[in-house]
């Protein structure tokens, strides 16, 4: 069993997720990106199928045009020639008002019900491993109508129960918890990418939608690395996998500079 | 009145042990020749109040803060300015929001209200664990948000591009949580790559992002949020100060000589310049472009 992620392979599996994070923003789409593998999803679908989409970047950047790929999210090359330099509260506020239909967030953990854990592993005060927080997961996760988690897959990365819930999913996944605990409807979580597969949900509950076959993921290793028995969608599928066309544009003007390869940020460069 | 003063000067003014202090720049143009300057002067107890700040790791670092409010800092051995904090006894307390819910802290701040209402971190659970997030009830529609309690620096700091003497000061490029925090502050010192003419401000004046009357000290300082990026005047090297600061020999390193063993930010980038490779601060010269200037007059 070998997921590819060898960078000589036409593509690897973060390529995989970058083109499955793609097609999930739609032409028209108002779309949130934190640093890392979204900006790729993002620019991506900029430059091939969604180039009317608006990409929003938490310090305030909001822009319909292309931008050079950053090593940080905010970066003069991502300020250039921005339709609009603003601050935090004003984007996040775009967020809250629902102005943003999609937001794409990374993660340290996510569970059965699509809950988001960037702080702590353990004790909230004796940590057995801590991450930095929230940022602004928390606040995509609150607002977006759709919201999509890109992680690495692996089993310690996908408990049950996460410990402590940075941003809220579907929460304890009874119908309305959302609601219940002061969000709107038809806020949530959307989808979750990994190296290994896609899930969505059904019914407040994460199930395997489509699995990364194209880069030798098997339903059977994606299910050894869920730490609960998941559900599977009954039209399960492959993963669309990346065209010619689709990894030319990401090598060609996505990343040019290869500065994200295999889903990791190179050494330290300019910017 | 004219507020222009030195770095050192504005400082030990307006700064003081036990203040809560707002830094501005989140990943852009912070006010890292201040924040050098506090830790030189050792200027301790302090509650930060930051979003994304670089240089904060040096507060950390070197003992001087006690509480932290923050939605985005590393907490654990990673960290080397958190590990000295914690083995000298000085870990500060983390208390932790989103990053909308610190904007919203100061907003209130600046607004002059107790609390301001959300729909962020309530879901979450930040609230059980910050007595400052709890849920409020609608009075006019009845539903459950969140809310957050107001904060009101002590003293606020930012770095911008222009400001003239008196402290009319302008940024621009990205403003992170720069705007509510430097008007929720009690005091605001200003440092300025220029101190220009009252005119430029004037002729422009929808960029300026608080007026003179609400600030106390204005510092010319040109680099001043070296080693990070300002719209339209240079790059940064934000990677490149992690690394400095990043394990234990270099961030020990980087205090010895470029925090305590310079007098001011004029001899630290003298000083810097001399350890990094030829061309460093060169490399950060950008390509300027202009936009057509905004017409006022009547």
């Amino acid at each position: 069993m070998i997921i590819r992620n060898d960078e000589n392979d036409k593509y690897t599996a973060a390529d995989q997720m970058v083109v499955a994070g793609a097609h999930q923003i739609r032409p028209d789409d108002v779309v949130y990106v934190g640093l890392g593998l979204p900006f790729l999803s993002a620019l991506l679908a900029k430059y091939t199928h969604a180039p009317e989409c608006t990409i929003i970047i938490e310090n305030g950047i909001v822009r319909t045009t292309g931008f050079e790929l950053p090593r940080a999210t905010d970066t003069l090359g991502v300020q250039f020639m921005s339709d609009q330099l603003t601050g935090l509260f004003y984007v996040s506020s775009l967020g809250q008002a629902g102005h943003i239909t999609t937001g794409f967030i990374g993660a340290g953990q996510v569970d059965r019900y699509g809950n988001v854990n960037d702080t702590c592993v353990g004790d909230y005060y004796r940590p057995s491993h801590r991450w930095a927080g929230s940022g602004g997961a928390n606040d995509v996760m609150s607002f977006c109508r759709r919201t999509i988690t890109m992680l690495r897959q692996s089993q310690r990365r996908f408990p049950g129960k996460v410990d402590f819930i940075t941003c809220p999913g579907y929460i304890d996944g009874t119908l309305g918890s959302r609601e219940k605990a002061g969000l709107l409807p038809g806020t949530g979580p959307a989808m979750v990418i990994t190296d290994l597969a896609c899930y969505t949900f059904e019914n407040g509950e994460m199930v395997v939608k489509s699995v990364n076959s194209s880069v030798g993921a098997t339903l059977e290793k994606v299910k050894e690395e869920v730490g609960w028995d998941i559900k599977v969608a009954a039209d399960l599928t492959d993963t669309t996998p990346p065209t010619d066309e689709e990894i030319r544009v990401l090598r060609e003007r996505v990343d040019p500079r290869r500065i994200w390869v295999g889903g990791k940020r190179t050494p330290i460069g300019k910017d | 009145m004219n507020k222009v003063m030195t770095m050192h000067k504005a400082i030990s003014r307006f700064v003081t042990a036990g203040d809560t202090l707002f830094l501005s720049g989140m990943q852009h143009g912070e006010p890292a020749a201040a924040v050098h300057e506090i830790v030189r002067q050792k200027i301790d107890r302090l509650t930060l109040v930051s979003v994304l700040v670089a240089t904060a790791n040096l507060l950390i670092g070197e003992g001087l803060v006690d509480r932290v409010l923050t939605g985005y800092t590393n907490q654990d051995e990673r960290s080397y300015a958190v590990v000295k904090a914690r083995d000298a006894g000085r870990l500060p307390v983390f208390e932790e929001y989103s990053h909308f819910g610190i904007s919203l802290v100061l907003l209130a701040g600046q607004m002059g209200i107790p609390f301001i209402p959300t729909r962020s971190e309530i879901g979450s659970d930040m609230p059980k664990y910050n007595k400052n997030i709890t849920s409020v009830k609608c009075p006019f529609t009845g539903e459950y948000l969140g809310a957050v309690r107001a904060v009101n620096p002590d003293v606020g700091i930012i770095h911008v591009q222009r400001c003239d003497a008196e402290g009319n000061a302008q940024k621009w490029g990205t403003m992170g949580v720069d705007v509510e925090g430097i008007n929720a502050s009690k005091k605001v010192i200003v440092t300025t790559e220029k101190i220009v003419d009252a005119d430029v401000i004037r002729r422009d004046p929808n960029r300026t992002i608080i007026p003179s009357f609400r600030v106390s000290a204005v510092v010319e300082q040109p680099f001043g949020a070296h080693p990070m990026h300002l719209a339209g005047c240079y790059s940064g090297d934000m990677w490149g100060y992690y690394f400095d600061t990043g394990p234990k020999e270099n961030y020990e390193s980087y205090v010895k000589e470029l925090v305590y063993g310079v007098k001011d930010w004029d001899e630290h980038l003298k000083r810097k310049a001399e350890i990094k490779p030829p061309g460093y601060f060169e490399n950060f010269r950008i390509n300027a472009v202009e936009s057509d200037p905004i017409i006022t007059g009547y």
